[in-house]
């Protein structure tokens, strides 16, 4: 019993009160259990209710579909009422591109900002660090009228330009810390080979921030796919909804289909879970090391 | 001050097992070292006395009491890091007095006895301020002081003076002396420098591969080590070695055929040897010395000279895998790529069966 | 090398700098600006904008028919705010203390299953509580009356005097797992010998906690309150998606995001004004500007101490 709840390749901290400790062990396995079932309980709630029929959702919540109550109705209801696919690949788009660019703009903007000096070097470092802290939605009644005079609401390139807005200070601001990491013989090695500067990052420095990058892009990711406000006011039209958007309006709109709601939600769920899994060893450890400074 | 004693102590990580069955009697007031490689077991067994690991199997009294089972404020022992483990949160004085303080000490009592452990190590007006912003050696000196206020019966040390610089090493070696003569502690050191072994223990006890290799004072370990592995860990430069083969063995001496074609004569006994025996034959550096006058005798080119002012190293070769160190007198003036010729009284080497173990030496005491 | 007095013009570093830097400013730091410039004025009779001073200030503080709105808001959202306080950082701390235990097994699975509400997204975690909790389900009812609690089941979601405490407690279920990542790595950052050092010096564990390691982390545990203050002064989807812009009951939901976007984009009868959403926005990042000073200026500084 003991050896399943605690790695007995470890040493305790002395071995008195042996029995003491598996009580301990289970204790806390204990608390562990029961925050881990409230975190998970309401989620699969939602995607075991998603594939039965309504009877059987009201009838036995709790219950795993079975053949009788098994009913994929909902999502019929859904894919057919409205534009999951089109949202879904909005969503795609957008999210791509902004992350994609705040990786490329922010390391440049992070290379000049920590490599070269000059005059207002300082200022402009701060200028970006006061955007890791002051929300970017405070100046939305500004960014709304700048779109209008751009013609660019109701395009999926408004919440680009945003997105890109948004992310780039907190990307500038890891990226910076870990370019200071760089040992400083690396470029001074490549100028002394006469290496333009424009190379010496693309060809040298850039492949050497892939694993900042990565905790960037995770943090970039996860705020501009799960956004509302946003795509709300910038692009609420149904050619350039997103999918939170999307199902935020779909579920406003067939608030007593609940087949249809539980379906909506699982096709809004299932895809960042499927993410989260895969790549949740390189998030933590992004969030984990980011912690440290 | 007490008396520590381990009986066939073992540890074991999972399966595998660092520590195999260490017996060690240590005595009231002694000055303990433990030394090796990193990863000999040494730091480990520095945690089963502190009780920062369990024990796997055997016995640990402490005064008598089998104390496998307290925990480490029971056992009476305090312990210095090698990394200090200051709280860096805490001024000195807090730091000094957190021990006292979880034992529910009164104020007067800790502050009575903080004062008097600064007082001793010279730190009493450094109290107030917090670790960052002391140098290393003050930091060194709160972590004893740290240990000292508790009046411990067992103090421990973990490679305390590894993280200052070499002569401030120098200094606090000589201070940690001194200090374990004034307090007269049971004292038990870690450490991986021969040199703070020699210099510190009242006995050293030499580690390898989760086994005491050899367990004596100082001098006896340098004169005479038991295995091949401790006579090349103490002493510097390392004691030379050179493979051969036994050419004639009696009690009264050997004779052996090094691999470099030279005949050498060793004063050990040779009773077990028979001739054809592989051994290895082990020359400290300081016991080479010039001339052609000696009965083991050696010719080859310098490759390149140390000098330290009081002594030089040379160091030699004669191109066929006989690559010997000497330590001569800091006067001798010799040129790098010379030939130079040298040699050794029989009394001088040391002579190693092929299992390592060393053959009883003859000296004349 | 001919014109070495002269170094040439650093092309490269704006190459570097200006795609970025220029995004930047157009679309975060220059409508971030217009905005608090916008909030001085106000509708012109010509359709316009006119300057108003602080006319727009002075309404939303005190003339009645805003400022009951903008003190309830604010009200509210620092209710908000203690209630992830009082229950998000502390749980978190303990799940971190649980977490970072030595020879805890499926550490991992824990913090992975624990973190996963986090990745989602508000509108949908309002939405899945909002059937949980709902009458017509029936879900949470149940559970009360399976604990014995039936008689106390209400819809909170629905009544004035719960659902600001429902929606806090739902956010505060969602994000628990940022404070339980951030203050696990910092325990994880702790040096094993200093723990030791305790342990030798005859701290039981719940000594060396609140001694040594609480102490060393509250620089983290300061920074996870910073960063809770400036997403909750900036919250807005998980009353949106629950209760609809009206924040009702009878606004008892409404925070100043919510007000934000009912000032700007109108509602019912009122017509949206730009200026006041202006003032609203302007009033928030004022809020926002005191925390995070009050956070660099007084907790950090005092807190510098403590860091290794």
């Amino acid at each position: 019993m003991k050896a399943l709840f605690f790695d007995r390749s470890q040493p305790a901290t002395g071995g008195w009160q042996r029995g003491a400790q598996t009580g301990k062990a289970l204790a806390v396995h204990a608390v562990l259990l029961t925050y881990t079932v409230i975190a998970l309980f309401p989620i699969l709630l939602v995607l075991i209710n998603s594939l039965k029929s309504r009877k059987a959702i009201f009838r036995d919540p709790l219950g795993l579909p079975s053949l009788d109550t098994l009913n994929l109705g909902g999502f019929e209801q859904v894919l057919l009422r409205s534009d999951f696919g089109l949202y879904a690949c909005n969503s795609l788009v957008v999210t791509i591109l902004a992350v994609g660019l705040v990786l490329l703009l922010g390391a440049m903007a992070a290379w000049a900002l920590t490599e070269y000096r000059f005059r207002g070097n300082l200022l402009l470092a701060f200028l970006f660090a006061m955007g890791i802290m002051i929300p970017i939605r405070l100046g939305t009644v500004s960014i709304l009228n700048l779109m209008v005079q751009l013609h660019l609401v109701n395009t999926l390139t408004a919440l680009v330009l945003v997105y890109i807005a948004q992310g780039l200070p907190l990307a500038v601001y890891i990226l910076s810390e870990f370019i200071r990491t760089i040992p400083k013989e690396l470029k001074e090695a490549a100028r002394c080979d006469g290496i333009s500067e424009y190379k010496i990052f693309f060809a040298v420095i850039l492949p050497l921030l892939r694993p900042a990058m990565a905790t960037v892009a995770v943090f970039t990711m996860i705020p501009i796919w799960n956004d509302l406000w946003f795509p709300l006011i910038l692009a609420p039209g149904e050619e350039s909804r997103t999918i939170t958007l999307g199902v935020q309006q779909f579920v406003g709109q067939y608030v007593t289909d609940w087949n249809a709601v539980l379906s909506s939600l699982t096709l809004a769920i299932v895809p960042v879970l499927v993410l989260y899994l895969i790549f949740s060893r390189q998030l933590i450890r992004g969030l984990t090391a980011g912690a440290v400074k | 001050m007490a008396k520590v004693q381990l009986k066939n102590l073992q540890k074991r990580f999972n399966d595998v097992k660092v520590l195999h069955g260490i017996d060690l009697d240590i005595q009231h007031g002694e000055f303990v070292v433990l030394v090796g490689e990193s990863g000999c077991g040494k730091s480990t067994l520095l945690r089963l006395l502190a009780g920062l690991e369990e024990i796997s199997d055997g016995e640990l009294l402490i005064d008598d009491v089998v104390v496998n089972h307290q925990p480490p404020a029971k056992r009476g022992i305090a312990m210095v890091f090698q990394s200090y483990a200051l709280y860096p949160h805490m001024s000195v004085f807090k730091n000094m007095a957190f021990g006292l303080k979880i034992a529910g000490a009164s104020k007067a009592d800790m502050q009575k006895k903080v004062e008097e452990a600064a007082r001793k190590l010279k730190i009493d007006h450094l109290l107030h301020r917090l670790p960052r912003e002391l140098s290393g050696g003050q930091r060194q000196r709160v972590a004893i002081g740290r240990a000292i206020v508790r009046d411990p019966k067992v103090f421990l040390f973990d490679e305390p003076l590894s993280n200052l610089d070499a002569s401030l090493r120098v200094q606090t070696r000589v201070e940690l002396g001194k200090l374990h003569q004034e307090l007269g502690a049971t004292i038990v050191y870690v450490t991986h420098d021969q040199v703070e072994a020699m210099t510190l223990g009242d006995k050293i006890v030499v580690m390898n591969g989760g086994r005491i290799e050899q367990c004596g004072a100082p001098l006896s370990l340098y004169h005479h080590p038991k295995t091949l592995f401790v006579a090349q860990f103490i002493g510097s430069p390392k004691m030379n070695v050179l493979a051969g083969q036994v050419q004639q063995a009696s009690a009264t001496g050997v004779s052996v055929m090094l691999e470099c074609g030279v005949l050498a004569e060793v004063a050990v006994d040779g009773s077990q040897l028979q001739s054809g025996d592989p051994v290895s034959l082990g020359i400290r550096p300081e016991h080479l010395s010039l001339g052609t006058e000696l009965p083991t005798c050696f010719a080859g080119e310098v490759t390149l000279t140390e000098e330290l002012g009081e002594a030089t190293y040379v160091y030699t070769s004669n191109g066929a895998g006989q690559d010997l160190v000497l330590k001569v007198d800091g006067h001798e003036e010799i040129a790098v790529h010379s030939q130079i010729r040298f040699g050794f009284k029989a009394g001088m080497a040391h002579l190693f069966d092929k299992d390592g173990m060393a053959l009883p030496r003859l000296l004349k005491s | 090398m001919k014109h070495s007095e002269r170094r040439p013009f650093p092309w490269h570093i704006l190459f570097f700098l200006l795609p970025g830097l220029a995004i930047y400013l157009v679309f975060s730091v220059y409508p971030l600006l217009d905005t608090l410039r916008m909030s001085f004025y106000g509708d012109a009779a010509d359709g316009g904008h006119a300057f108003v001073g602080l006319r727009n200030f002075v309404t939303l503080l005190t003339d009645s028919t805003w400022s009951d709105a903008f003190w309830n808001a604010l009200k509210n959202n620092f209710e908000f705010f203690f209630i992830h306080m009082l229950l998000q950082n502390p749980i978190g701390l303990l799940l971190a203390v649980l977490l970072s235990l030595p020879k805890l097994r499926l550490r991992n699975t824990y913090r992975t299953l624990i973190f996963m509400p986090t990745m989602l997204s508000v509108v949908i975690i309002g939405f899945i509580w909002q059937l949980i909790l709902s009458p017509i389900w029936g879900i949470a009812e149940n559970f009360m009356y399976g604990i014995g609690l039936g008689n106390h089941f209400d819809s909170w979601l629905g009544k004035e005097g719960t659902a600001l405490i429902t929606l806090g407690l739902i956010s505060v279920w969602q994000f628990v797992g940022i404070p339980m990542m951030l203050i696990y790595a910092s325990l994880l950052n702790i040096p094993d010998e200093i723990v030791d050092a305790s342990v030798v010096d005859g701290a039981n564990p719940l000594q060396t906690f609140f001694y040594v390691k609480l102490p060393l982390i509250l620089p983290t545990i300061a920074m996870v309150s910073i960063l809770t203050f400036v997403a909750n002064f900036n919250a807005f989807e998980l009353i949106y998606a629950v209760k609809g812009a009206l924040a009702g009951p009878n606004f008892s939901t409404d925070i100043m995001g919510t007000l934000f976007y009912r000032t700007f984009f109108g509602f019912q009868l009122q017509q949206g004004s730009p200026t006041m959403g202006a003032a609203v926005a302007t009033l928030m990042f004022l809020i926002i500007l005191a925390g995070v000073m009050v956070f660099l200026l007084v907790v950090q500084r005092r807190i510098n101490r403590f860091q290794l």
